[in-house]
């Protein structure tokens, strides 16, 4: 009878020592992952590559703290706007030009689109204005933009909408709205893809 | 080879034979038979000895019998490194920097794609094979992107091959590429053990310990991997000199190649090439273990999921919505 009752241990610990190393097994990537709770000091890594475009610190902050964003006002070709903005009228001889006739301006539902003034300062055009009132800086548009786009801003600040400039570690250096959307027509143009593939051997 | 240089070897071989035969001069022919054999092992044919490629024969011999990458310690992995630098001089005057750095501490990479986002620009494709010094004649590409009807999320039902004005209405894009998985079935698959995962959880290959069987092609469910049939042909000027041993070097032929997450870059805190030139920001690229990452970030806030997650490979490369 005892020797009995010692295989049925001997079997139950195998069972047991079976069961426990195919859990093992199946330990996935993820669960690694959710216990990685540690923070990584991105600063420790030797980076070749610097962001070169000029960037400026955010007024907000992400997940790990506070970060920079591409610059956007020397990227304007005629900043600062009040140079020409001023409370004088202006004879121009090239009005159509200087009144800024090549803007296209498709953002916004078909039927009520967008005006200038619904982003840019009424008075001071050096800078743009939200829905509140307030003076948003052009190198903060995100600031303006996350009024309506506030899915996209969440996720530009998180770091799923958008991306990182040159580096995946060091200081957080992102792209503006502006980097990659054209304010005044933000969606992207259709055009022919860069390449194409060949069928795999 | 030309007929008179084959005539020089004849005579030099048979003068080999009516020497006397000493102690030395045996061992000297020895060591001439085996040097032409190793030239012949690599090339299948005997270069003549003339006195610049008698380098060139030198380090072929030794760069034939080094050892696995993963037996080498770091100054093997110098010496090698140094060698291929100079014979990529001596073979196709290239001075390229080559570079064996090892991962870094805490970090597993991790990719993620969005399929709202990417438009199917292709613009990814152009700048990994450029980065990667990928063979141009066979127009070889590791990124494939498919148009894909709504509701489809197997790229196997889409067309890889489009070419026209996109995007198309109604249409989604899904980028593929290697996945690193971290139970990577091509690492069981390789006999010569010439494919692994990195600590970082990048899968490699030590290009000169493949012997292109293409067995981990087989394994992959994935279709990550490519094979060079010939020798790749890259333009001079267009060659990426910044390389890793087991990243962006110039393959030789009948080896397997895969994207390696640009190696090259990465283990220099760079983005690698297709998340850099990606013009809609659908690619997601970071360290799995920061919580503080951008891709930790997609992980806990968006809808996510694996290709084939079933067969339990257990792939770094998630595919997200907005």
């Amino acid at each position: 009878m005892t020797k009995l009752n010692y295989s049925c241990l001997f079997l139950l610990f195998f069972v047991g020592l079976s069961h426990s190393l195919g859990a093992a097994s199946e330990k996935s990537v993820v669960d690694e992952i959710k216990n990685a709770e540690d923070r990584f000091d991105n600063r420790s890594v030797p980076l070749v590559e610097q962001v070169v475009d000029e960037a400026v610190l955010a007024k907000e902050e992400y997940q790990g703290g506070s970060f920079r964003v591409l610059a956007r006002k020397a990227k304007i070709e005629r900043y600062k706007c009040s140079s020409c903005h001023t409370d004088k009228p202006v004879t121009a001889q090239q009005g159509a030009l200087l009144t800024h006739g090549d803007i296209i301006l498709e953002h916004g539902s078909e039927d009520q689109g967008l005006s200038c003034i619904d982003c840019h300062h009424p008075q001071d055009r050096d800078y743009l204005e939200d829905k509140k009132g307030r003076k948003i800086d052009f190198d903060h548009s995100y600031q303006l933009c996350g009024q309506c786009h506030f899915r996209q801003k969440r996720d530009w600040l998180g770091g799923a909408h958008g991306k990182r400039v040159v580096n995946w570690a060091g200081e957080r250096t992102v792209y503006n709205c502006t980097t990659c959307h054209n304010p005044h027509s933000p969606r992207f143009e259709k055009r022919f893809p860069a390449t194409y593939s060949v069928e795999l051997d | 080879m030309s007929s008179k240089k084959i005539k020089n070897e004849e005579i030099r071989t048979a003068s080999l034979l009516e020497k006397k035969s000493t102690r030395r001069n045996f061992l000297k022919g020895l060591s001439i038979a085996a040097a032409a054999g190793s030239a012949a092992l690599t090339t299948g044919c005997i270069p003549a000895a003339d006195a610049a490629s008698t380098e060139e024969l030198k380090l072929r011999w030794q760069e034939f019998f080094k050892k696995n990458y993963r037996l080498m310690t770091q100054e093997e992995k110098d010496a090698t490194v140094a060698r291929l630098e100079r014979l990529s001089k001596l073979n196709a005057n290239l001075d390229v920097q080559m570079g064996s750095y090892p991962p870094l501490d805490g970090v597993l990479y991790g990719y993620a794609f969005n399929i709202t986002r990417c438009e199917g620009f292709m613009e990814c494709v152009t700048a990994c094979v450029k980065e990667n010094n990928l063979d141009r004649k066979t127009n070889t590409q590791y990124i494939r992107i498919f148009e894909m009807e709504p509701g489809q999320l197997d790229p196997s039902t889409g067309d890889g091959q489009y070419y026209h004005e996109v995007p198309v209405d109604n249409k989604f894009y899904m980028g593929t590429q290697c996945f690193h998985c971290e139970k990577a079935p091509c690492t069981k698959a390789c006999p010569t053990k010439a494919t692994w995962k990195e600590p970082d959880g990048i899968v490699v290959v030590d290009y000169d310990w493949c012997i292109g069987c293409r067995y981990c092609q087989a394994a992959c469910p994935y279709y990550g991997r490519r094979f060079n049939w010939g020798k790749p042909e890259i333009p001079k000027e267009e060659v990426t000199r910044r390389q890793h041993y087991l990243g962006n070097r110039i393959r030789p032929m009948g080896k397997m190649e895969k994207c390696t997450f640009c190696i090259q870059r990465t283990r220099k805190g760079r983005l690698p090439a297709c998340v850099e030139a990606c013009p809609t920001g659908a690619r997601v690229f970071g360290n799995l273990l920061d919580p503080e990452s951008e891709i930790r970030y997609v992980l806990k806030h968006k809808k996510v999921f694996r290709m084939k997650e079933e067969l339990g490979t257990d792939p770094k490369f998630w595919y997200f919505i907005d």
